[in-house]
């Protein structure tokens, strides 16, 4: 069996009586971009210093390439941080700040020139050598860090919420920058971060963290398509949620009565209930689709008469609220003429049943110690 | 000049503080140097249209007074290294102090001998450097020495006394520096492979040069002009420039003598502050020292 990259087994830490992490286990594969994602105070930050050394654990032990390193100081675990504020050496100018680490290691100049020649190139910045860090702007001071921090050919990177003090459309491009720069690179990666859809887009794996416990571990779309807890379907913003029981199940199909008294057929590929079990239920409002009332649909299950009671526009998606049975529904349709509905009008939903989330009513939110 | 005032109304809130500056500080400056240039006149301190150069001949033609210059010089540098070398270690754990209420008490521990007159504190020196005092008693009693060691009336209780004086003055300017300077700065080197002490070597230190820099002005201008305490704690072995300067115009009641000496102090004093600066604007012209 090969080692993995890094490891976390049972790792805690507790501050006095508060457990900010409690026993996290998790193995990140070599060459993987690995996500940890949580609300700001479920601990994520704290298992990234553990990583780091700059907090000592409770209890739990943290491997990398097999071997421990939980009693090491940061300097002798061989890893790149880049945090949120980027951290870059103010009194250094760029070349001396991605050469930080590799002077350190006693590499001779000329093969630190070259070194980070090919990094600044990577990162966009060559001919920025001599600037100093106030000169720049806040998305080449983060590429500044992410060059400092992998230059050094660290065993993995840590990366603390490194997008969100830049500007949104900046976020956007570089969202999409980082990922093929990882790519490029092959360093396995460990991406802090509160937001859910830099999770999904960026990494093979992601982790959800709540209340310093994991709530799932999984691909972005076993994390997004069958969340397993209502906190990581709440996280990962499904909206659309009834409560109901289950009424039938055959093989992966499940049959939910809503307490508002439609019948829901969903296919589901894990489960954690049977039948005559009380459930939730998110409807995606990407899967739901929207026609005249007038029209027929092939399917008789999930199709349900309402009407359009708001319809906002936002460019390439609608958002549709629509009234079905007394309870508002969240659409979202793509900006396409016969998605178009105007307030008021009558309308029949319908959506697959793979566009319905089951959980158990079991699996609620989780009581906090 | 009416002009600035009427496009920009603020500039107005400055006309106070200038007027005051004029008045207490460069009129005074002015006047010290005009009757510098003037011949020596027992007990005048009217400003004369003769200009002589007279008073500052004087003072280099006798060696007692260039001592008493470089005496000036030898204590005020080697009590801003004293200073720096206690002041940067206490500044460094007064600015990583986490809890703000500790952090409150050290610093008020640090300009608390700043409560007391300056006159007080020394007699309180003499109390315990002297020969019957708490250092020579207590050891002559125990028997550890049989003859008082010279503690005082020397260089050595002139820079006691002189650090005493100033270190609250290095001090402060350094722990806001410091504070300033982000803990991710320390804890990014130090993934990258420093320990410690490297890290500090290499992030923490340049990073607080503006503050060193600051204090040791500070430091090095308030020992350089001391009277009292080189005078009290220090006989007249080693007399400082300063002493000279009131025993002209005290005892001798020659004001353009004292005035003479006056500038030079001055001046000594400006060209290591000049030195300084232009050391630190160099090596730092390009940069933004605080993150």
């Amino acid at each position: 069996m090969s080692t993995s990259a890094l490891q976390l087994v049972d790792l805690t830490k507790r501050y006095g009586k508060l457990t900010v992490v409690s026993q996290v286990n998790v193995s990140i594969e070599r060459g993987e971009f690995f996500s940890l994602v949580g609300p700001s105070g479920s601990g994520k930050t704290t298992i990234l210093r553990m990583i780091a050394g700059l907090t000592t654990p409770t209890s739990g032990s943290i491997l990398l390439d097999g071997k421990e390193i939980t009693g090491l100081p940061p300097e002798q675990r061989g890893l790149g941080l880049v945090f949120q504020n980027y951290a870059i050496f103010p009194h250094l100018d760029v070349y001396d700040n991605v050469a930080f680490g590799l002077r350190l290691r006693k590499v001779s100049e000329g093969d630190v020139g070259t070194k980070v020649h090919d990094l600044l190139d990577r990162v966009g910045l060559l001919g920025c050598e001599k600037k100093y860090p106030h000169h720049l702007s806040g998305g080449e001071q983060q590429r500044v860090a992410l060059a400092r921090a992998v230059a050094p050919n660290p065993k993995v990177l840590l990366l603390d919420e490194p997008l969100s003090a830049l500007d949104k459309n900046l976020r956007e491009e570089m969202k999409f920058w980082l990922r093929s720069f990882q790519e490029d690179l092959r360093t396995t990666t460990m991406y802090v971060t509160h937001d859910q859809s830099e999770a999904l887009s960026l990494s093979d794996h992601v982790l959800v963290l709540n209340g310093g416990r994991v709530e799932q571990i999984g691909t972005p779309q076993e994390i997004y398509e069958s969340p397993a807890s209502m906190f990581v379907a709440d996280f990962m913003g499904l909206t659309n949620r009834f409560s109901g029981t289950v009424t039938a199940i055959d093989d992966n199909r499940v049959q939910v009565r809503l307490t508002i008294g439609f019948d829901v057929t969903a296919i589901v590929s894990k489960r954690t209930f049977g039948v005559g079990q009380p459930v939730n239920v998110f409807v995606k409002p990407e899967a739901i689709s929207v026609m005249e009332s007038a029209a027929t649909t092939a399917s008789t299950v999930n199709s349900f008469e309402g009407s359009i009671v708001q319809s906002s526009y936002e460019g390439a998606l609608l958002r549709h609220k629509a009234l079905v049975g007394g309870h508002q529904i969240d659409i979202y349709a793509i900006n396409r003429s016969e998605n178009r509905f105007s307030e008021g009008s009558k309308v029949r939903i319908y959506w697959a049943p793979t566009g319905v989330v089951v959980i158990g009513a079991d699996d609620n939110e989780r009581v906090e110690e | 000049m009416i002009r600035i005032f009427r496009e920009n109304r603020t500039v107005l809130l400055a006309v106070p503080v200038l007027v005051f500056f004029t008045f207490f500080f460069i009129v005074p400056v002015f006047t010290l140097l005009a009757l510098a240039f003037n011949p020596k006149e027992l007990g005048s301190i009217a400003i004369k249209p003769v200009l002589t150069i007279e008073n500052f001949k004087l003072f280099f033609s006798y060696p007692v007074y260039r001592q008493s210059l470089i005496n000036s010089l030898w204590l005020a540098s080697v009590t801003t290294a004293v200073c720096l070398l206690i002041g940067y270690p206490v500044a460094y754990i007064i600015a990583r102090t986490t809890s703000k209420r500790v952090q409150a008490f050290l610093v008020i521990l640090v300009f608390s001998s700043m409560q007391i007159d300056l006159t007080v504190r020394i007699f309180g020196y003499l109390t315990i450097l002297g020969d019957n005092g708490l250092i020579n008693g207590t050891l002559i009693r125990a028997g550890v020495l049989s003859r008082p060691l010279p503690l005082m009336y020397n260089s050595f209780g002139v820079i006691v006394g002189l650090v005493n004086l100033s270190l609250p003055f290095l001090i402060l300017p350094l722990i806001g520096i410091i504070e300033s300077i982000s803990p991710d700065l320390l804890n990014v080197a130090r993934l990258l492979g420093c320990n410690r002490w490297k890290g500090f070597m290499k992030v923490e230190l340049p990073l607080s040069l503006p503050g060193i820099i600051t204090g040791v002005l500070f430091a090095f201008a308030i020992s350089m002009s001391s009277y009292l305490i080189p005078v009290l704690l220090g006989g007249w072995g080693r007399a400082v420039l300063p002493v000279y300067i009131y025993q002209q115009i005290s005892n001798q009641g020659l004001w353009q003598r004292g005035a003479a000496f006056a500038i030079i102090l001055l001046m000594a004093n400006l060209i290591v502050v000049f030195a300084l600066i232009r050391y630190y604007s160099r090596a730092y012209a390009k940069r933004v020292l605080v993150a």
